[in-house]
Parts: structure tokens; C-alpha cells; sequence
């Protein structure tokens, strides 16, 4: 099937987040999935509740928004919502990149015909992708806009990185990354970034070789960090690990708006190649080391200070986020970046007063509930 | 010559040498029933089965004597397993949890009392046959759940609901114990003190070993491993403890199971898998129940027994549907959890067996009916509950994505 383009507004955006189901037991991953979906049929939510690859995992998707607040708004019904239906049912929904201590062999795929599909041909992979990502949507006037912004965000992915990252224990061991998450991703062959193609036509004679070679069916069988989205009209950032509240998942969807707004405004005409070439070393740093991650700037050929590095970029956003309504997001994640806040660092710390990982799930659910009663969050 | 130090002939059997033999036999009996698909519990039930004409012959009806410690222990175990699964905060949420219990608790004691009456059984009586038939095996779910790897709705709120009738039959029987007193002995003190002796001693000691395991678990390492000592061994204190004191010792523990559920507000204790040392003593239990009820029972109170049963399943399955429409469960899920609360096996045989020793004339009036529906039961149960979990779509065979379908549906261009 050739790739239709579905022109959206600009800069319009939106938000998928994959959350964790728990029971309230020992808050392990839970198989919910299907009743909590069943009882929010009869809720009234704005955006969307679906199902994802295993049954312990659901995905809120926000309707298409203009503003920060009506995106925090509407996200906020949701999740109160999903809480509240998650009440009765006796289970606990939370944010967070991975679950600490869950043993992806007593996953279950969800059965959908796409999820027994992918379930079949990856075998165990499909059960460990019970990870659980943000993705960002921002609309772009033409697909050629949409191939240049998925370059052009490229180089702050690390950014979207350190500020997501909440996934430091798999397997109930600490990872020594600030995101363990990724590792999940990359296991798929058709994971990682889009080719070096830089204007539409190209995108869709490289998409048609591989729907020729019956490698794809359709664009979401790639797995990249940003991919175009034709039937939606977007480009879509999966970097992200879900955040521990909704209200950051709002923040990080500001900030990719406001980039977006710059770098389709201020045009960069840098060639793609050098940027891939760092680019894997660039994400390890960000996964690892979070906020001090040490970047490579491949066009001025030096090392940055990932912290650095983000500050000064929403330093530079800031006059344009006015207009915007995005100050408020914006200097919030300013203040993480300072601080040196971010998920990762939260989890770590409630392990270390609880030494008990079932006791910062338990957390990790209150903070997903009442996120904005926590400041620095 | 002087052969003093053989053992003199014929030689007898040690308890743990029965023992050993029985866990085994049982473990066998299992994995044999698990070939032909079936759930290992019908196994082990059919293996005690088995074992039962040759007990006496053996000494093992000796055995079964001895073995009530393990018998204790293990339900002592899953009834503190069940405690700990009985969420209070649940219940104020989704009140249809609660209502649900309470309906199929009422429902079947009301079917099952009917039905004795019928037959002309007095009514203190019947009244306490059809308390106990509120219950269900909670090893028996227990042990299903796991083996099946059960996890959604049905069988959470499986769990719930045997806790619970668990519970109300407990305090049932315990106060029907007064007013059986006044029938039997006219003595107004004992009929007054021993229920309450049991009731609130029972309580007070779960609620003093929740405490008491709280206090230690605060200061030791929260580790799984180390808790799981600690529970252990703080369960089978339990045990010795309502024994020793004469309390019963299901509501002793499970009391002990819902404080330390609903009553750890710091959540010190950890939740922690008692399954590894629980399939031992399940196994051991369920050869034992089978072992320790005589066939004979069957002709004796066949009739009775079925008609018990059937009465007894059908207030279950009424109380649970006719709150369907507004639990928020599909008419599926309700007919699952229906037969996840239907087996019966040695919580039921221990409780006729306590009432009788009480009242002599209950167990020799209603001991074979028990005994005929356990048997029964120990049999259908254990196919009840797998059936009832697998409608419901909460058993691991009903993964689509399992790897054996995988295996055998893959291809390498499935994209």
C-alpha cells in the first residue's frame, strides 16, 4: 500500500503513554489490561484508553491539542479516570519506563491480531517489549516537513532522554543506567533511526523497496526513536520513557512543540550523516549517564555536557515559548535540569530509604495518582 | 550369635517413613493426572483414595492420626496465604465484592439448610452442616491458581470471596456452637463463654502474631527470603498457639492473614510466595483427606451427599449471578467465579470433624454426608475451579501468544 500523507495543522500536538497495570498485592504487573478497558468503555474520557502488546499494559492517547494547558487538562481527566476505574478492579496504574522487578516470561500477549502477529514472529521479544514509552506527536504541514523534523530533532533526543528517563532497575537489579527501557527497543531489527533520505520522495521510494522485500506492511513496523507518521500528519518522538507523572509527560510534549516551532522556523541546512554517526554513542550517554552524559557535537566536533547542553537549549526557547503558552513547561524542565531531578534519580532514592522495590512501585503508583501534589514533579 | 542390634520383626513402618511415602506417592499420582490434562490436586486426591483401603493394614490410619499436625500446618498456611489476600480497602471500593460474598455465603447456607430439613435433620444441626457449607477449599484454588498460573478478576475475586466465607462460616458455626450447647447440655455459662472464648480468643491471637510479625519484620532486613522465615515460622506458631489453646485453628489463622493484611499500614511485611514450601504440604494434605475418608461413606450418604452438593452449588451460583448486572463482570467471568467457589475438601472435613468431636451426635448424624460430598468433591473440584478460571480467560493455556503456538505458527516472513 503506498504512503498517503495526511497533512495535519502545524505544530498541533499530542501524546500516546504506555502505563503500567499493578496489582495491589505485592504491585507486580498485573493481567488487567482487559477488565480496566472493559469498565472505561462506560467512561466519558477525552482521548482514547487501548490496549498494548501484553496484558498488563494500557495506552492512554490524548486527542490532537494546541495548547500545554488543554493537553495537561485533558491528560489529567484521563488518568483520573483510569484511576478511578483501576479502584474497583482492585488495581494500580503507575508511570515509569519499565517495571522494576517483573518477570516478562509470565507476560501474556494481548490478542489483537497486530499484537499475535508481532508476538509470533518475535518470539520473546514481544514479551520483554513490556516496557513502556512516551510518544510525542507534532503536526507538520507537509511530509518533506516531516522528513526534515525528523532529522532536525535528532540531535536532542539525548535531551528527551535524561529528562524521561525512570527505568534504573530490570530484573530487580539496579541497571546502572538512569533508562534500561531502550534495551528492550533495540532488540528489534527494524529498531533505531530513520535512513539518511531527505525529502519525501526518497522516504517513500526507500518505503516501497522494503515493503517490496516484505519487510514492512506498514509504517509501524518501524521501531525508530522519530519516524514520520503519514495517516496522522505527524512526526512522532518515542524516546521517552513514560514519565512518573503525567504532568512531565505534558512538559516533555511542550518542549518537543516548542523545538519543532524553532527548527521549522530556523532551518538547518547541516548534512545528516555526521549526526547519525554519533548518534547511537549520543543516546548510550543520555541512557546511561542521564544528565551528565558527555554529547558529541558532530558539526563542531567537541564534547557537551548533556545538562549544559539542555539548559542552553531551553534558554534559547524561551522568548518563543511566550507565545506559545509553553514558559511554564519549559522552566519547569529547567529546574529538573538543575536540580539534576528526573525519575531515575526518584526511584533510586525511594530504594534507598525503603530498600524494598514492591515499596517504590507502591509509591510509584501514589505519585502517578496525585503527581501534582509533588513538586519537582 | 546374637543378632540383637536387627530390627525386631515384624517390622513397623516409622511415621516418617509413611511419610515420605506418601508425598511421593502423591507427587506420582500428579504428574500422572497432569498426562491426561487433568489438575495434579485430582491426582494426589485419587493417589489418598487409593491409599485408604490399605491404611489400616499399614498403620496408616495411625498416621492420619499423627498427620493432623501437617494437616494443620498446611491449612494453617493457606488460610493465612487466603488472610492475606482478603483486602478490606477492596471491599469499601467495589462494595458488589462484598455483596457478592455475602450473597453467596447466605445463599448456599440457606439451600443447604433447607435441604437437610427435608430430610429431617434437627436444626441446630443443619444449621451447622449448612455453615460449613459456605466454605470453599481454599487449598484447592489456592493450589489451582498457581498451577495454572490464574491471574485477572475471577481469580482475585475467587480469593476474596473464600476468605470471606471462610470467615462468615467461622463465626457461624461459633455461635451455633452456643446455641448447640443449649440443646445438648443446658449449661447458659459454657453456652455463653466457649463462642465467645472462641471467637475473640481466635481473633485476639491473629491479631497479636499480625502485630507481633510486624514488629519483628520492621527490624530485620526486607528481604523475600528473610520474611518468608518469618511468616513461616510465624504461621506455624500460629498454629501450635490456637492449638495449645484450644481455638480453632482455621479462624485463628485467618484472622492472623486479614490483620496482617489490612492492619500494615507501614507495609512492613513483605509479600511474600509461600507457594514453594505450600505445594509440599498440599500435596501432603490432599493424600491425607483422601486417605481419611472411607468410600463406605459414599453408599451410607451417597444420595444425601449429592443432594447436599447440588443444593450447596446451586445457592453459589445464584449468589454470585445475581449480582452480575452490577459487579461490572461479564456474565462469563461471574460463571467462572461461581465454580471457583465450588470445591469442598479438608477445611470442610476439619470443621465437621471439630463440631463433632464438640457433639457427638452431629458427626455421627452428619459425618458421612461430609465425607460422601468431600469425596465427591475432591474429585470435581479441582475441575471446576480449572474450568471455571479457564472460562473466564484467566488461565496461562488461554495465552495466544504462549511459545508453543509460536513454535508452531511462525514463520519467517509474518510481518
Amino acid at each position: 500500500m503506498p504512503l498517503d500523507f495526511r497533512v495535519s495543522e502545524p505544530l498541533t500536538f499530542g501524546v500516546e503513554l504506555e502505563i503500567m497495570v499493578l496489582n495491589t498485592r505485592d504491585y507486580d504487573l498485573a493481567r488487567g489490561a482487559a477488565d480496566l478497558l472493559e469498565r472505561l468503555k462506560k467512561a466519558d474520557l477525552p482521548g482514547e484508553v487501548k490496549p498494548e502488546i501484553t496484558e498488563s499494559m494500557i495506552e492512554i492517547n490524548s486527542a490532537v491539542n494546541r495548547s500545554y494547558d488543554t493537553l495537561l487538562t485533558q491528560l489529567r481527566a484521563v488518568r483520573d479516570g483510569i484511576v478511578r476505574a483501576a479502584d474497583r478492579l482492585n488495581l494500580a496504574v503507575a508511570g515509569g519506563g519499565a517495571h522494576p522487578y517483573h518477570r516478562w516470561t509470565e507476560r501474556r500477549i494481548f490478542p489483537t491480531e497486530r499484537f499475535l502477529k508481532v508476538s509470533n514472529l518475535y518470539g520473546y521479544l514481544a514479551k520483554q517489549f513490556t516496557v513502556f514509552g512516551q510518544h510525542i506527536h507534532v503536526g507538520v504541514a507537509s511530509p518533506d516537513d516531516a522528513v526534515y523534523l525528523t532529522h532536525a530533532l535528532a540531535p536532542y533526543i539525548p535531551h528527551f532522554i535524561a529528562l524521561s528517563a525512570s527505568s534504573p532497575f530490570a530484573q530487580g537489579q539496579e541497571t546502572s543506567f538512569d533508562t534500561s527501557r531502550l534495551h528492550a527497543v533495540s532488540a528489534f531489527p527494524l529498531a533505531g533511526q530513520m535512513p539518511p533520505v531527505t525529502t519525501w520522495e526518497q522516504f517513500t521510494r526507500y518505503f516501497d523497496e522494503m515493503q517490496g522485500y516484505g519487510i514492512v506492511g506498514s509504517m509501524k513496523d518501524f521501531y525508530w526513536d522519530i519516524r514520520p507518521k503519514p495517516e496522522y500528519g505527524t512526526i512522532e518522538i518515542r524516546i521517552c520513557d513514560t514519565p512518573l507523572t503525567i504532568e512531565l509527560a505534558a512538559q516533555l510534549a511542550a518542549y518537543a512543540q516548542t523545538l519543532a516551532a524553532e527548527l521549522l522556523e530556523r532551518r538547518r541546512a547541516d548534512p545528516v550523516e555526521p549526526l547519525y554517526r554519533v548518534y547511537g554513542y549520543n543516546r548510550f550517554q543520555a541512557c546511561r549517564f542521564g544528565f551528565e552524559a558527555a554529547l558529541v557535537d558532530p558539526w563542531e566536533k567537541r564534547s557537551v555536557n548533556l545538562r549544559e547542553d539542555l539548559l542552553a537549549t531551553l534558554d534559547r526557547l524561551l522568548p518563543r515559548s511566550v507565545a506559545m503558552g509553553n514558559t511554564m513547561p519549559l522552566r519547569a524542565l529547567a529546574e529538573l535540569a538543575r536540580a539534576r531531578r528526573n525519575g531515575a534519580n526518584w526511584l533510586r532514592e525511594e530504594y534507598a530509604q525503603t530498600r524494598s522495590m514492591p515499596d517504590v512501585v507502591r509509591r510509584q503508583a501514589l505519585l502517578w495518582r496525585e503527581g501534582e501534589k509533588v513538586p519537582g514533579f | 550369635m546374637q543378632l540383637g542390634f536387627l530390627p525386631s520383626f515384624p517390622l513397623t513402618f516409622s511415621y516418617p517413613l509413611l511419610f515420605g511415602a506418601l508425598l511421593v506417592a502423591g507427587m506420582v499420582g500428579g504428574e500422572v493426572a497432569r498426562t491426561f490434562r487433568l489438575p495434579r490436586i485430582l491426582g494426589y486426591g485419587i493417589v489418598g483414595f487409593l491409599c485408604a483401603p490399605f491404611a489400616q493394614a499399614l498403620g496408616l490410619d495411625l498416621l492420619i492420626d499423627e498427620a493432623r499436625i501437617f494437616v494443620n500446618l498446611a491449612l494453617g498456611l493457606v488460610l493465612f496465604d487466603l488472610g492475606r489476600r482478603f483486602d478490606l480497602q477492596w471491599m469499601k471500593r467495589d462494595w458488589t465484592l462484598a455483596a457478592m460474598a455475602v450473597s453467596e455465603s447466605l445463599l448456599s447456607f440457606a439451600a443447604v439448610f433447607a435441604t437437610l430439613l427435608t430430610f429431617k435433620v434437627p436444626m441446630v444441626h443443619a444449621g451447622l452442616a449448612a455453615a460449613i457449607a459456605m466454605t470453599t477449599s481454599p487449598a484447592m484454588l489456592l493450589f489451582t491458581v498457581h498451577e495454572t498460573h490464574a491471574d485477572g478478576q475471577v481469580t482475585e475475586r475467587a480469593m476474596s470471596i473464600v476468605a470471606m466465607n471462610g470467615l462468615l462460616a467461622s463465626i457461624l458455626t461459633t455461635m451455633m456452637v452456643a446455641s448447640s450447647h443449649l440443646a445438648d447440655k443446658p449449661q447458659v455459662e459454657v453456652a455463653l463463654l466457649h463462642p465467645l472464648y472462641l471467637f475473640f480468643g481466635s481473633l485476639a491471637v491473629g491479631a497479636a502474631m499480625a502485630w507481633l510479625t510486624r514488629v519483628v519484620a520492621r527490624n530485620i532486613e526486607k528481604s523475600k527470603d528473610v520474611h518468608f522465615t518469618l511468616i513461616v515460622g510465624m504461621v506455624v506458631g500460629a498454629v501450635g498457639l490456637a492449638t495449645m489453646l484450644r481455638l480453632p485453628v482455621i479462624l485463628t489463622l485467618l484472622a492472623f492473614g486479614i490483620f496482617s493484611r489490612n492492619d500494615d499500614r507501614g507495609y512492613e511485611l513483605l509479600n511474600v510466595n509461600l507457594a514453594p514450601l505450600g505445594r509440599l504440604l498440599y500435596i501432603v494434605l490432599f493424600v491425607i483427606t483422601g486417605a481419611s475418608v472411607p468410600v463406605e461413606a459414599l453408599g451410607a450418604a451417597g444420595v444425601l451427599a449429592l443432594l447436599f452438593i447440588a443444593a450447596r452449588g446451586c445457592g453459589k451460583l445464584v449468589g454470585v449471578l445475581a449480582l452480575a448486572p452490577v459487579s461490572g463482570l461479564r456474565m462469563r467471568q461471574c460463571l467462572g467465579l461461581a465454580m471457583a467457589l465450588q470445591p469442598m475438601s479438608a477445611l470442610t472435613l476439619l470443621m465437621a470433624h471439630d463440631i463433632g468431636n464438640i457433639f457427638p451426635r452431629f458427626g455421627q448424624e452428619l459425618g458421612d454426608v461430609f465425607i460422601a460430598a468431600v469425596i465427591v468433591m475432591e474429585l470435581a473440584g479441582p475441575l471446576l475451579v480449572q474450568w471455571g478460571l479457564r472460562i473466564a480467560g484467566e488461565t496461562v493455556s488461554d495465552d495466544a501468544g504462549s511459545m508453543t503456538m509460536q513454535l508452531r505458527g511462525a514463520r519467517p516472513r509474518d510481518a
